[in-house]
């Protein structure tokens, strides 16, 4: 008989005994009631997804992580424009009204935070201390960005997309989030300028009325709030793309500095997986659990997650759900007949292209993609 | 021996002017210790340096900001330089105050801050 650990718990809650024991396991805490989010930092908002949302293959909204430089703005949606400019021929305000009636297209994708992780590098980094959970996967919807840029025409010489929200700084002294893309990953058909997330339109804090999604590449690409964008024949030159949200050519020992021309923008994300059922610590009865966690990878899609039971020892293949996806989360289970005893459960992806996790992660002074092999320890008693 | 406790007495009030007049150095713990658990809860401990913290730092962004890193002294002073060219009003003394009060709590060896499970903010989730 299979029990998946939250119907263990309604199990063991009916038994009053039982009741003081299980309730000091966190996630299990997470998993009662209405949704609740790790706060980082309330101001700007900084919420992350607790581990147990990370076992289906689209994250409900109100369990998706949140992550801001500045303090949310406030926008007058029927007055909202999406400006084009640069390199182009035919300068362009368009509407949100403009934008529903063209086209509209639906990208299923994960959007991760560069420094997801950053918490559990050693030594330590500052910045927001992520730790698993800055991810999700969704559904997008709305209007291709290459079908945005042809109403503009863009000049030959443009290679690169400059653009950014609408939210500010508290001090005008202090860098504006300006962020930019190659014009060639700009023109891929599944870029968008996303109107909804899980089939409903995006939320005040969620990017209202429109942001970017660039499949597969890392969430400081995805603009919310979007207002402004132009076309040029270079990289931009600000804080937050140079030299901020960069990673060295060539990674170094852990703690070492980098030359800032060693330093080069993020783009893809790299392989991952994450083990959602469980976490560090819990404590569970002997017998089965379904081990589910999700996986996923840049652009590629993965081929196949491993899991160990025995702290990397051995691997063995998990089951993988549903169709392949090139930029969204793969759900993988595995059945484990848990014997008393301290385990420590590991999962491995492999994406499309051959590309793995490491043991530990590739330390930088950002630090950002940590894709290093989850592990959790966990308590089985008789 | 009446002699021997006059120069002892004169050596005691020259470190005693000594310690008034030389700033400690910063590596060196100048603000009173601090209560694991309450760094751990995020709380900012009583010190000199706590009120430059609050109406420097927190104008921008909340106290977790600080709380939740773990860095040191060189970090600190990086981090801090950061936020002076972003725009943070402090000069010089002030900056090395601050440094010397947050190298001295949010260290590397603190264990990382608790979870703070709290429900998502109105604007992220659906109205109902």
């Amino acid at each position: 008989m299979t029990l998946d650990r939250r119907r263990f718990l309604q199990s063991s809650l009916a038994t009053a005994g039982a009741a003081t024991w299980w309730l000091n396991v966190p996630s299990f805490a997470a998993a009662k009631g209405s949704p609740e989010l790790i706060r980082r930092t309330e101001r700007p908002l900084n919420y992350e997804s607790v581990r147990s949302t990370f076992t289906t293959r689209i994250t409900p909204v109100e369990r998706f992580y949140l992550r801001n430089h500045f303090d949310v703005p406030r926008i007058d949606v029927p007055k909202w424009r999406l400006n084009v400019h640069g390199l182009v021929e035919k300068p362009l305000s368009i509407s949100l009204a403009d934008l529903q009636r063209m086209p509209q297209v639906t990208i299923e994708a994960v959007l991760q935070c560069a420094g997801n992780g950053r918490g559990l590098f050693r030594p330590q980094v500052p910045g927001v201390q992520w730790q698993y959970g800055a991810m999700g996967s969704a559904e997008w919807t709305g209007v291709r960005l290459k079908d945005v840029l042809a109403l503009a025409r863009p000049k030959q010489d443009a290679a690169f997309l400059q653009y950014q929200g609408a939210e500010r700084p508290t001090m005008n002294t202090t860098p504006q989030f300006i962020r930019a893309i190659p014009v060639q990953k700009a023109m891929h058909a599944d870029t968008l300028v996303a109107l909804k997330m899980n089939g409903k339109p995006l939320l005040p804090d969620r990017g209202q009325p429109a942001r970017l999604v660039v499949p597969g590449w890392v969430g400081d690409d995805w603009v919310r709030y979007l207002a402004d964008m132009e076309l040029r024949a270079d990289e931009p030159n600000t804080f937050y793309y140079n030299p901020g949200y960069r990673f060295p050519v060539t990674p170094g020992p852990p703690g070492a500095p980098v030359p800032a021309d060693q330093m080069k923008p993020m783009t893809k994300v790299n392989v991952k997986s994450l083990l959602g059922s469980l976490s560090d610590g819990d404590r569970l009865r002997a017998g089965t659990h379904e081990l589910v966690g999700v996986a996923f990878s840049g652009e590629a899609g993965i081929d196949h997650v491993d899991l160990s039971l025995d702290g990397g020892k051995t691997w063995t293949a998990a089951k993988l759900d549903g169709p392949a996806t090139p930029y969204g989360f793969r759900v993988f289970r595995h059945s484990w007949k848990a014997e008393a005893g301290t385990h420590e459960i590991a999962c491995r992806a492999t994406d499309a292209n051959g590309a793995t996790q490491p043991e530990v992660p590739v330390w930088n002074p950002g630090g950002y993609l940590n894709n290093a092999i989850d592990r959790v320890r966990v308590e089985v008693q008789s | 021996m009446i002699r021997a406790l006059f120069v002892a007495g004169a050596l005691l009030q020259l470190a005693a002017l000594a310690a008034e007049t030389t700033p400690p150095p910063v590596s060196e713990p100048v603000n009173p210790p601090a209560d694991t658990n309450a760094l751990l809860e995020g709380k900012l401990p009583e010190a000199p340096a706590r009120a430059l913290v609050q109406a420097k730092c927190l104008f921008c962004h909340t106290g977790e900001y600080v709380t939740m890193q773990r860095l040191t002294e060189k970090q600190w002073q990086g981090t801090v330089e950061k936020m002076r060219k972003f725009g943070a009003p402090v000069n010089d003394e002030e900056a090395k105050a601050m440094v010397a009060y947050l190298a001295q709590y949010w260290k590397p060896d603190l264990p990382p801050q608790r979870p703070v499970l709290v429900p998502p903010p109105p604007g992220s989730v659906p109205r109902k």
